[in-house]
C-alpha cells in the first residue's frame, strides 16, 4: 500500500519536474495532514469582520431582490432548513431552468480556498455574484441589483454605515454576502470535542469508524487536515446524473453549460457528463475532476458527491468500498483520469457500520435561521429640476 | 488639430441637424399606404411562434406578446409598459406595426441599426426579458417543432443568430393595411383634418412619410409622468437604464432625459426629444406618447392645439394653433383614418398553443448534442 502511494506520487512529482529540483523525496506515505478540530476561520484582510456587516450581508443572503426576477435569493437554493444547500440530487435553478450540480452547503464555506465544485472562484466574495448572476442561478444583473437597492432606504442607511457608500455598490454587496457567510461556522461537532480531549465524545463504534477512516478505509488520503478535505480535485467514477437521461430542462441547462463554459464544438457535440475540473483548465487529464468534499454538517445535507449521486452514508461509504465507480471518464469514452487511490476496500459489514457512525459524529446541532424580515422599497424624494 | 477635427464634424452634425429637422419641405413628404415587405414566409412563420414563446424569457414567463399584444395594435394599451418580473417600466410601449420600416428603434432611438440588434436588445436587456441567449439556444434546440422549423427555414440548427433574423423577418409582415386614408374612403371631417394637418396644424413637419414619423427626436414638452418617480419599481427600472446608458447624475434626475442618450449635448438642450411616433393604428394603441400621459386623441389634439408643453427646450415650431373646436374634431376624425385593420389574424398571430414544457430527447447517450 504504500509503495503503491510512493510510486504515484513519485510519477506525479515527474510529471512536475519536482524531482529534478530535490523536492520528490518530501513526498511520503504519512504526510497527509492529521485530522484536528477546526479552529476559526480565516478572514480576509479587505473585508474584516463587523457585526453590522455581517446582519447586513444575512439580510441581502435571504433578499430575493438581488435574483433577476425578485424571486430568489441565495437562500433559496442555500436552504437553511435543507443544511443550507438544496436536498435534490440537483438544486432547483432560476425559474424556468434547473441547475446541474448538487447545491453545496454553505456551512464552512468560509474555510474553504476556492469555492464551486471545480473551485471557480477564489474567494466567497467571489462566488457570491457567480451565483447571483447566472443565467441558470439568480440570473441577476449589476446594474439592477443597485438600482434596486438605492431604493430600499434600510439598505441605503446599512450599507453606509458599513461600507460608506453614498449609494450601496454592488461589489459591497458581495463582501456584507461573505461577512455573513464566515458566521456560518460549524465547528463543535462530536468529532470536534473529540479532538479537543473529550474522549467521551464518541462512541466505540464511532472511535472504530475513526480508525477505519484513517487505516483501511484510507478516507484520509483525500479528506483530511482540520477541515476533513485535501481541497484537491480527483475522478472518483461518480456515475452521471440521471436527469441527464430523463429530464428535458436538465439536458437544456448540460448543454447551455458547455456552451458557457467555452468547450470546443466537438466536444460539445460528444460530452454526456460534467467534465468537472477540465472547464477551468482545459486539460483532457483534468476530465470528472472535482473538489474532496468537506465532511462536517454532511448529517444535514444530502444527498452526496458533485450530482447528488448518493442519499445517504451507506451508499457512500458502499461506493467507496467498491473502489469507486465508473464514467465516462473513467473508462477512455472521453478520458481515462480516475485516481488510482480508489481500490475495493474489502470492508465488512460491521466497518461499514462502524465508518457510517464516524461520518454521523461530524455533524452537531443544526443550525437554525429564519428568514428575517426585509426591508421594503421605497420611492426617492423629489429632488429640484436638473433640466 | 484633434479639437479642429471635432469642431467641425460637431458642425457637420448640427447642420445635418438643422438641415432635417427645419428644411424638410412638407410637399415632398408622401403619405401614402405603407408598402408591404416580401418576406421569406418559412422564416417569418418560425418568427412568429418565437415571438408569441415565453420561453425566450430568462424565467420563461412572458413572450415578446405580453407587451406587444396584436388585439392593442402590437402595444399593450397601458401608459407604461409592464417590464420584466420583478421591475416596472418607464416608458409606453410602442405599436410594431410598421416597425420595419423605421430607422431607428425605442422612444429615444438608441438602437439605430437595425432589427436583429432590436431583437438582441429586446431579449437580453435586464428589464426587457433578461434572457441569457446562450440558454435560449438551447432551450430552443430542446423543441422538436423548432428544430424543423429552423432547418426548414433554411437556418440549419437552432442558434441565437437565426433567432435574431427570423423575429425580424416575422416583424416585417406586420405592415399596416386597410386604414380609409389609404384606400380613400375618407369622411368630409378626415379630409378636412388632412387640409389641418398639413396645413395650419403643422403635424405634418414631424408626422411626415408614409408612417407619419420622421424618425427623428423632437422636443414637445410633453409633461413627465408622475407614476414613475412615485413608484419604485419604474423608478429602479430608469435608473438601471441609467447606468447602462452613461446617463450623469442619474441618482438626482427626475425625468426621462429621452434622445440625449444619443447624442449626450453637454448642455442638456437634447435633453427630453423623443423619436416621433408613427400615427398610423392610433386607435388601437391608446394611451399615448411616450409616457402615456395623454389618453385619447382628442387629448392629444388640444395638447398641440395649446402649443404642447412647457420645456426650456420645447422645439421652437411647436406654438399654440388656434384651432377651433370643428377644426380639432376634424383633426382626430383624419388621425382615426390612419388605422386600418387589426393583425389579429393566422397571419399575424401564432395560432397553435405552444407546448412550453420540454421533452427529454431520448436515447440521449446516442445522440449528438
Amino acid at each position: 500500500m504504500a509503495k503503491r502511494k510512493a510510486l504515484s506520487r513519485a510519477i506525479i512529482a515527474t510529471s512536475l519536474g519536482l524531482v529534478a529540483l530535490g523536492l520528490g523525496s518530501t513526498a511520503s506515505a504519512d504526510s497527509n495532514p492529521p485530522l484536528a478540530a477546526l479552529g476559526p476561520p480565516p478572514i480576509p484582510h479587505d473585508n474584516p469582520q463587523t457585526p453590522e456587516k455581517i446582519k447586513l450581508g444575512k439580510l441581502l443572503f435571504f433578499d430575493s431582490r438581488i435574483g433577476g426576477d425578485a424571486s430568489v435569493s441565495c437562500a433559496d437554493c442555500h436552504m437553511p432548513k435543507q443544511g443550507w444547500g438544496f436536498n435534490d440530487p440537483i438544486s432547483r435553478g432560476y425559474p424556468g431552468v434547473i441547475h446541474w450540480r448538487n447545491s453545496q452547503t454553505v456551512v464552512n464555506a468560509a474555510y474553504l480556498g476556492k469555492l464551486f465544485w471545480v473551485g471557480a472562484a477564489k474567494s466567497l466574495e467571489n462566488q457570491a455574484p457567480g451565483a447571483a448572476l447566472g443565467a441558470v442561478s439568480g440570473n441577476g444583473e449589476r446594474d439592477m441589483v443597485e438600482a434596486r437597492l438605492a431604493f430600499i432606504p434600510e439598505y441605503v442607511k446599512r450599507f453606509n454605515q458599513v461600507f460608506g457608500d453614498d449609494w450601496p455598490k454592488v461589489n459591497n454587496v458581495w463582501k456584507a454576502m461573505a461577512a455573513f457567510e464566515r458566521t456560518l461556522i460549524h465547528d463543535n461537532t462530536p468529532f470536534d470535542q473529540y479532538m479537543r480531549g473529550d474522549k467521551s465524545a464518541l462512541s466505540e463504534q464511532q472511535v472504530r469508524g475513526l480508525a477505519l477512516f484513517q487505516g483501511k478505509a484510507n478516507c484520509i488520503e483525500c479528506h483530511n487536515g482540520p477541515l476533513l478535505t485535501d481541497q484537491k480535485y480527483y475522478n472518483l467514477g461518480v456515475p452521471r446524473a440521471e436527469d441527464w437521461l430523463e429530464s428535458g430542462l436538465a439536458q437544456i441547462t448540460f448543454r447551455y453549460e458547455q456552451y458557457a463554459k467555452g468547450v470546443t464544438e466537438e466536444l460539445y457535440r460528444k460530452i454526456k457528463d460534467d467534465a468537472g475540473l477540465y472547464y477551468r483548465t482545459k486539460q483532457k487529464s483534468d476530465m470528472g475532476k472535482f473538489r474532496t468534499a468537506p465532511l462536517r454538517y454532511i448529517a444535514y445535507t444530502a444527498p452526496y458527491m458533485h450530482n447528488g449521486s448518493f442519499f445517504d452514508f451507506e451508499e457512500v461509504v458502499e461506493f467507496y468500498n467498491d473502489g469507486g465507480g465508473d464514467n465516462d471518464f473513467t473508462d477512455s469514452t472521453m478520458a481515462k483520469t480516475k485516481t488510482d487511490l480508489l481500490k475495493p476496500l474489502g470492508l465488512t459489514d460491521e466497518e461499514k457500520e462502524d465508518l457510517v457512525a464516524f461520518l454521523e459524529a461530524l455533524s452537531g446541532e443544526e443550525i437554525k435561521m429564519p428568514t428575517p424580515k426585509l426591508p421594503r422599497y421605497a420611492p426617492l424624494p423629489a429632488v429640484a429640476s436638473t433640466n | 488639430m484633434t479639437e479642429r477635427v471635432s469642431t467641425i464634424s460637431a458642425l457637420t452634425i448640427a447642420l445635418a441637424v438643422a438641415v432635417a429637422t427645419f428644411v424638410l419641405p412638407v410637399s415632398a413628404a408622401e403619405f401614402g399606404p405603407v408598402e408591404p415587405i416580401k418576406v421569406d414566409a418559412k422564416k417569418a412563420a418560425l418568427g412568429k411562434r418565437l415571438f408569441f414563446d415565453p420561453r425566450l424569457s430568462g424565467d420563461a414567463a412572458i413572450s415578446c406578446s405580453t407587451c406587444h399584444i396584436p388585439e392593442k395594435g402590437f402595444g399593450d394599451g397601458l401608459a407604461l409598459s409592464k417590464a420584466y418580473p420583478g421591475s416596472d417600466g418607464f416608458r409606453n410601449t410602442p405599436t410594431l406595426i410598421n416597425t420595419a420600416k423605421k430607422a431607428a428603434w425605442f422612444h429615444d432611438g438608441r438602437i439605430g441599426t437595425n432589427l436583429n440588434d432590436v431583437t438582441r436588445e429586446s431579449i437580453t436587456e435586464t428589464y426587457f426579458m433578461n434572457m441569457d441567449m446562450r440558454l435560449m439556444q438551447e432551450r430552443i434546440k430542446q423543441d422538436p417543432v423548432y428544430v424543423k422549423m429552423f432547418k426548414e427555414a433554411g437556418y440549419g440548427e437552432p442558434s441565437n443568430g437565426s433567432v435574431r433574423k427570423a423575429i425580424p423577418e416575422y416583424l416585417k409582415t406586420l405592415t399596416s393595411r386597410g386604414a380609409p386614408f389609404d384606400t380613400g374612403n375618407l369622411s368630409d371631417a378626415a379630409e378636412r383634418g388632412f387640409e389641418l394637418f398639413k396645413g395650419k396644424a403643422h403635424c405634418a413637419e414631424c408626422h411626415s412619410g408614409s408612417r407619419f414619423s420622421d424618425d427623428m427626436p423632437h422636443n414637445t414638452g410633453v409633461p413627465e409622468n408622475p407614476d414613475i418617480w412615485s413608484n419604485p419599481l419604474r423608478h429602479v427600472t430608469y435608473v438601471a437604464y441609467s447606468m447602462f446608458m452613461g446617463i450623469e447624475n442619474y441618482m438626482n434626475i427626475r425625468r426621462d432625459v429621452g434622445a440625449h442618450v444619443r447624442t449626450h449635448k453637454s448642455d442638456g438642450s437634447d435633453i427630453g426629444k423623443f423619436m416621433t411616433p408613427t400615427l398610423r393604428e392610433l386607435t388601437f394603441t391608446a394611451p399615448y406618447m411616450h409616457n402615456g400621459t395623454i389618453k385619447t386623441l382628442d387629448d392629444v389634439v388640444a395638447f398641440y392645439n395649446r402649443g404642447g408643453g412647457t420645456d426650456p427646450n420645447k422645439d421652437r415650431r411647436i406654438e399654440p394653433l388656434g384651432l377651433s373646436k370643428e377644426e380639432r374634431a376634424n383633426l382626430v376624425a383624419f388621425l382615426k383614418s390612419l388605422s386600418g385593420e387589426a393583425l389579429t389574424g393566422p397571419d399575424h398571430v401564432w395560432q397553435e398553443k405552444i407546448n412550453v414544457n420540454y421533452a427529454a430527447i431520448e436515447d440521449w447517450l446516442d445522440k449528438k448534442n
